[in-house]
């Protein structure tokens, strides 16, 4: 029984006509058949070519044809199953379901000064645990939570970070890739019985260097499903003109979506859109810029309904606020909401603060509601004889019948009502009495509480003693190549 | 047998069920169960109640809901007390109503329910409570305190009216008075010659025990 997550019980919003869904999709076969893809993979160029594709071996350059792109698009489930570590947390990914999952940040960020530090092992683990505990939190990410974490090799950094996602959490995982870190991967994952999610990622414009389509052909060559992703910005990678910017994701991604499905028929795919403004002052990404919601929405309206493969959100769980304040919250509330609404399988809402700089565990509880909010609206609600209330309604009439005391009330009040964790409800004289906390307080507390109280499920120690020896086994990898 | 009477009863309010409430009442009276007893045990149900709503495991719909089942068996029991010559043991006894004027009973309802789980016995008056009836109430029942409620800033003057009348009729010294509502502040309160003013439902029952025990 895979966890429920959240169903969008509506017409997902859509902001294009189907003309225009043409148009992206009409110059997206333009630009694979024409401008082409670069690829620094020999098997994968090898393999393209056999399937009809135009290679120019010297380039590293593959025009796809038209008709192998329908083919392989029609081949990828859309829905699809994937495996916990604990049952009850497997994934039933696509369709209306809805799941909330992380965004990582390099480190952690200290909630009083707002200055950012690597995160000691114990932080690390104590931020999955968190999430562990976070019962709107689905699956969690690779690098997750930080990717600067002291006395860890940075080559150590993506199986390290496995490893400590394996230990304090049974919730399902994506991994990264770099420096073949994906076998050692692969193989945690294999010793505690459990899926783990691959990942490959473009360099836009129009090119994947080799470590990611490694990380393509080994995921896809064991089974496991992949997360496929680019990482556009709109007048720096892209064009800055969000149809231009669609075109070329969409051809990013369909190249890999090809590429996977003629190494293996079916496999499991999720498709990730992780796409940003140009700040066009400071040359980073405008992190929490409206625009990003522009392009998802259409992202999900181009994969997730005409080409019906499950769409993950990504570019969500980052601000351009270096603090947990006000803009923090309304540009990842904003976003995901949006993202929600039309029509994400997966939104990476929880725990990153800025910009892949910084994360932090009181963001993901604070995040937590923000997740609850959205799933609460997006489930919509009831409406039959018994919601209709029509006896109850007659039953109590004019002032002074009310509603506070009815059999009805209980029995619905907290299917019809979301309850917020850490939001600040008080009314004003209880909140003066109680310290005058605010959400961000209370967040901390409940941090504080989760961790005095919260312990996942542990591996046994056959498994545990598995997993010492994979990271054992990667340690010895990289002294011999001389990266430890 | 006796035990399960009991049991019946502290469990039809935990289930906010006002009907077996009161059926399990009749139950103690017509089985000749001690009711001090009873009544015992049907407060200790709601101060168990009114610390899970404190602790934030339960709302309010649950809270009222438990505070009416119990509304319908404590009468029953009371009754049976009374005409055994009996007399039960309580912090104080506390009249409560919204004033003239005023038909919001949310908060009202909540300071009863969390002063009965406190041990306190509790006559409410209701909403909408003209003055004359507030007068007559402290004349009848002698409670320790009266507690009047005001949301509004139009109708918070009606407590003012009350308090002058009690002094008309030389019955302000016989009474303490604690008031409450959006539309009261501390000045206002002092103002007016009440005793002490309170802006939330828990602190309400912390001040009821301060204005007994001074």
């Amino acid at each position: 029984m895979a966890m429920r997550g959240f169903k969008l019980n509506t017409q997902p919003l859509q902001l294009l006509t189907q003309e225009q869904v043409e148009a992206i999709h009409q110059g997206t076969l333009k630009v694979l058949s024409e401008t082409g893809i670069r690829i620094e993979h020999q098997e994968a160029l090898e393999l393209l070519s056999e399937h009809g594709c135009q290679v120019d071996f010297q380039k590293k350059q593959v025009r796809i044809p038209e008709y192998l792109v329908e083919n392989c698009l029609s081949k990828v489930p859309s829905t699809f199953l994937v495996k916990a570590r604990d049952p009850k947390n497997d994934l039933k990914i696509g369709g209306n379901t809805v799941y909330f999952t992380t965004f990582p940040g390099m480190r952690i960020v200290d909630l009083d000064t707002w200055k950012s530090r690597p995160a000691t092992k114990k932080e690390n683990a104590d931020a999955v645990r968190v999430l562990d505990a976070l019962e709107n939190l689905h699956k969690i990410l690779c690098y997750t939570p930080y990717f600067e974490v002291e006395g860890v090799p940075p080559v150590m950094a993506i199986s390290e970070s496995v490893a400590a996602k394996i230990r304090n959490s049974t919730k399902f995982q994506l991994t990264g890739y770099g420096r073949h870190c994906e076998l050692f991967n692969i193989k945690m994952a294999r010793a505690t019985g459990c899926e783990i999610m691959g990942q490959c990622c473009a360099s836009p414009p129009l090119t994947y260097y080799e470590d990611a389509i490694e990380s393509a052909f080994r995921f896809v060559k064991a089974g496991l499903p992949l997360h496929i992703s680019t990482g556009d910005i709109f007048g720096g990678t892209a064009p800055v003109t969000l149809a231009g910017a669609l075109v070329i994701t969409n051809a990013e991604l369909i190249a890999i979506v090809v590429l996977t499905q003629l190494i293996k028929s079916g496999t499991r795919l999720v498709v990730a859109d992780f796409v940003f403004p140009q700040n066009m002052r400071t040359g980073s990404p405008a992190f929490g810029g409206i625009e990003c919601s522009l392009h998802h929405v259409a992202f999900n309206q181009i994969w997730r309904g005409k080409y019906g493969i499950p769409t993950n959100i990504a570019s969500v769980g980052l601000s351009s606020s270096k603090k947990i304040d006000f803009q923090c919250g309304y540009e990842k509330t904003s976003l995901a909401l949006l993202a929600a609404l039309s029509g994400a399988n997966l939104i990476q809402l929880h725990g990153g603060v800025h910009g892949e700089i910084t994360y932090h565990p009181v963001q993901s509880i604070l995040d937590d509601d923000i997740a609850g909010m959205i799933g609460h609206f997006i489930e919509g609600f009831e409406v039959n004889e018994e919601t209709l209330a029509l006896d109850l309604i007659k039953q109590v009439g004019p002032v002074p019948g009310y509603y506070l005391n009815k059999e009805h009330t209980r029995k619905w009040w907290r299917k019809e009502q979301f309850l917020p964790q850490v939001a600040d409800r008080l009314t004003y004289p209880e909140w003066l009495k109680k310290g005058q906390k605010d959400a961000l307080v209370l967040a901390r507390e409940r941090m504080e509480k989760i961790l005095a109280t919260h312990h996942p499920v542990p591996l046994s120690p056959e498994q545990d003693k598995a997993i010492d020896e994979i990271l054992k086994e990667a340690r010895r990898y990289y002294q011999q190549k001389e990266l430890i | 047998m006796t035990d399960e009477i009991v049991e019946n009863l502290k469990r039809a309010i935990i289930r906010y069920d006002t009907k077996e409430a009161e059926i399990w009442a009749k139950k103690v009276v017509q089985e000749k169960l001690d009711p001090l007893r009873a009544a015992k045990a049907i407060t200790e149900t709601i101060r168990q109640i009114g610390e899970h709503y404190g602790q934030g495991e339960l709302f309010l719909p649950e809270l009222v809901g438990a505070a009416e089942a119990m509304q319908r068996a404590m009468p029953i029991i009371e009754e049976e007390i009374k005409k055994r010559g009996e007399k039960r043991e309580t912090l104080g006894r506390i009249i409560l109503g919204t004033v003239y004027g005023d038909i919001h009973s949310i908060g009202k309802n909540m300071v009863a329910t969390l002063l009965i789980a406190a041990g306190f016995e509790v006559k409410d008056l209701g909403v909408n409570v003209p003055p004359e009836k507030f007068v007559a109430a402290v004349q009848d029942y002698q409670p320790d305190i009266l507690g009047m409620s005001a949301l509004l800033s139009t109708t918070a003057p009606e407590q003012r009216r009350v308090i002058r009348i009690l002094k008309e009729k030389s019955l302000r010294d016989k009474v303490r008075i604690m008031v409450g509502g959006a539309a009261i502040t501390e000045k206002f309160a002092q103002d007016i010659g009440a005793d002490a003013y309170e802006a939330t439902a828990p602190g309400a029952v912390e001040l009821a025990g301060k204005l007994i025990s001074d």
